[in-house]
């Protein structure tokens, strides 16, 4: 019969009236809920072959249904996540492989720019004005500071343009649309690294004897970054809808880096206040950095808790709204 | 077995003026809009495991929509979809990939988007790159490659996938005619590997090749669903009007000669037209001079805009000698070889290789079913079988 073969002639006719009243709409801003069930069947290696075999072996049945928020959106968003941990591995490296293509200096501005800003605040901060640093040398005080402040700044403001900078990719493809802000916190983390040995070198040439405190770095740093993922996931799905958030971020992380403790200690702020003041995870965690590595010292547990329990909270609530507004952002872009 | 299943599906898209209209952010953004455009309407189809289904309709009948829909691209707001296995989308082939990174750096990049593995793309990256044939540019970053390499790269890696389910939409529109065919094939032994394809194009003769079924689309809302051929006439005839013989056709008073009717006649009954039948086409014109050498053409259009066969008076000592007046041009055919369908119609008349009277897409020509037949094409034809016991016959005397 060739191709007129009717094959399906068992599915009866698919037109249907329409049923007056449900132009009722769910909410904008819901999650979708995509449920999941069963595992991935292993793939030969060759389709052609054991078309059979693959045909009998188990395939995950997904359901698709219009956008609700529940809570099972966030784990089914995690597992997909999970899935698809090989992208977020492949694009972080690219985001470092792209940005210094076709730069003559390529690796070297990953260092240039805290060793440039530190230059700065040092000529700033010793020679036009003092600022208290507990006997350390100013260099090595702000360099410490502005590595994480760094990290944290630019994953969130590249993260935040990263979604909108390719609409093709989120109108023409699926994959986990958070993989593309978290790729740039990833691409971050490795600046951060970089910067790191810088910091190792200057720590060298001033012989500041480190001690085992500076293991708490780990966490802090692991703190750090879910705050900046809390906070790059949230905007840049704001960001999605409204360019504002794009516009309005160097502004915003301008002010915010000088009311942190990154040209100054947190000594210069009065006692009062600071409870008030370490209320921004970032406060709090950008001083025990300083704490732990250049003073040697065991961190402020209370304030590190603080920041811990703020920014891990922060994360679930940007996912679960990112993983929700993610539904309908190939409508929007 | 079912693959994929929709059920009442509907999607509406808020159309948002992006425009400067100030009270924008804190009216729109906060209130509960209730207008919009429904791109779908309580859509409700299946496709069956191993199944190759076309989908058609015109621009913006929702066909995208759906595969976005299926793909997770965006979600449903009323309805519910049910797919079974893993789903693939290929749509717009090159749209993942980073003009910066070379080839090869594409192709994991790519592949890991479409849900492939770090090992799975190790494993296929020599095939995906013999596939795409952009062999000795594959360290070229993709920003220096042609048009066609990127879509041939493209689609190589997603041919690569393995996936239950292949969603397709226009990826055939590029790609040059061997670079197509090649995806034909590839398509074709997919087919054959028993995955499920769901099928969207303009190209309405590779959704007759591929699919075992089709679906019409218009303004959101399923409108027929059957046969390929079936659902494709149904589309044209939603086109061009559902007149099978127009009569009269508009006059244009400066020409010196033009196409004034043209109708399509059963040749022996009252039937209809039918394939394998007699058919005759009557012709008239309008003359204002004497034109000697004049060509009458009818060309007669497959649905999907090829052209399929032309009835002419060129060959016949080289045209007629046309007298002032009204005539009519009558085309006789004994047997008519075209499959049943809806084909479309253009006339013309031409004086020494130049037309002087053009009409296209006048007419519509509706052949229903007669002797049936498989392909394109019914030939004429007798059988009689040589050695054995001689036995003779004529396919027409079983129908």
């Amino acid at each position: 019969m060739g191709f007129s073969e009717f094959i399906s002639d068992t599915l009866g006719s698919i037109l249907k009236k329409v049923e007056p009243g449900i132009s009722t709409l769910p909410d904008r801003v819901a999650g979708s809920s995509v449920a999941s069930s069963g595992q991935e069947p292993a793939l030969p290696a060759h389709w052609e072959s054991q078309a059979g075999a693959r045909l009998a072996s188990v395939r995950p049945i997904k359901v698709i249904r219009p956008p609700a928020f529940s809570i099972r959106t966030v784990f089914g968003g995690l597992q997909t996540l999970v899935q698809y941990s090989d992208l977020l591995w492949i694009l972080s490296l690219f985001r470092l492989k792209v940005r210094y293509k076709q730069s003559a200096l390529g690796w070297v501005w990953a260092a240039l720019q805290p060793l440039a800003l530190m230059s700065i605040y040092t000529i700033l901060f010793t020679r036009v004005t003092k600022v208290a640093t507990g006997g350390i040398p100013y260099p090595l005080f702000v360099l410490c500071a502005l590595l994480p402040w760094i990290f944290f700044s630019s994953s969130i403001s590249n993260a935040v343009h990263g979604l909108v900078l390719y609409p093709s990719l989120l109108t023409k493809m699926y994959f986990p649309r958070e993989i593309i802000p978290l790729s740039y916190l990833a691409a971050g983390f490795a600046d951060f690294l970089i910067g790191s040995l810088i910091l190792g070198g200057f720590i060298a040439h001033y012989r500041v004897s480190l001690t085992w405190n500076l293991l708490f770095a780990i966490p802090l740093v692991l703190v750090l970054a879910s705050f900046a993922a809390a906070i790059a996931l949230f905007f840049s799905a704001i960001q999605v809808r409204f360019r504002d958030v794009g516009l309005a971020m160097p502004l915003l992380l301008q002010v915010w880096m000088f009311t942190i403790p990154v040209v100054y200690s947190i000594e210069s702020v009065p006692v009062r206040f600071r409870k008030l003041y370490l209320l921004d995870p970032i406060a709090g965690l950008i001083e025990n950095f300083r704490t732990v590595v250049l003073r040697g010292a065991k961190p402020d547990l209370a304030s590190l808790a603080i920041s811990a329990a703020i920014a891990f909270a922060g994360l679930v609530v940007a996912y679960a709204y990112f993983k929700s507004s993610e539904a309908t952002m190939a409508d929007v872009i | 077995m079912i693959d994929i299943k929709l059920d009442r599906v509907s999607k509406q898209y808020r159309l948002r003026t992006t425009g400067n209209s100030r009270r924008r952010w804190y009216s729109g953004a906060f209130r509960k809009r209730s207008s919009g455009m429904w791109a779908l309407r309580d859509v409700s189809f299946q496709v069956q495991q191993g199944e190759a289904l076309g989908i058609v309709g015109h621009n913006g009948a929702g066909k995208t929509t759906i595969l976005r829909i299926l793909s997770s691209i965006t979600t449903p707001t009323e309805g519910e979809i049910t797919v079974r296995g893993r789903l693939a989308a290929l749509v717009d082939v090159s749209s993942g990939f980073h003009p910066e990174l070379t080839g090869r750096e594409n192709i994991d990049l790519h592949g890991a988007m479409l849900g492939m593995r770090r090992s799975e793309i190790r494993n296929k990256l020599e095939s995906i790159i013999e596939f795409s044939g952009v062999g000795q540019y594959i360290d070229v970053p993709v920003k220096r490659y042609s048009s066609g390499m990127h879509v041939r790269l493209g689609f190589s890696i997603a041919a690569h996938l393995e996936p239950d389910i292949l969603l397709l939409d226009e990826v055939l529109a590029v790609g040059d005619a061997a670079f197509q065919a090649k995806c034909l094939d590839r398509i074709a032994e997919l087919r054959k590997a028993g995955r499920t394809i769901v099928f969207i194009s303009h190209d309405l003769a590779a959704v007759y090749r591929l699919c075992d079924r089709a679906l019409l689309l218009n303004h959101g809302r399923v409108v027929a669903d059957g046969p390929p051929r079936q659902v494709i006439d149904e589309y044209q005839q939603m086109t061009f009007g559902n007149d099978a013989t127009p009569g009269e056709i508009g006059t244009e008073p400066t020409a010196a000669a033009q196409c004034t009717s043209i109708s399509f006649l059963s040749g022996d009954s009252n039937d209809g037209i039918r394939t394998g039948y007699p058919m005759v086409a009557r012709l008239g014109y309008r003359a204002r001079q004497t034109i000697p050498g004049a060509v009458f053409r009818i060309s007669i259009y497959w649905p999907s805009g090829y052209l399929c066969a032309q009835l002419t008076t060129e060959s016949s000592h080289g045209g007629v000698d046309l007298e002032p007046g009204e005539g009519r041009i009558e085309f006789q055919c004994p047997v008519l070889p075209v499959v049943p369908g809806l084909y479309r119609v253009d006339l013309s008349i031409e004086l020494n290789g130049q037309e002087i009277d053009a009409r296209q897409r006048c007419a519509t020509l509706h052949v229903g079913p007669g002797i049936s037949v498989s392909g394109d094409f019914y030939i004429e034809n007798s059988w009689k079988l040589t050695g054995g016991t001689s036995s003779e016959g004529s396919n027409r005397q079983y129908h």
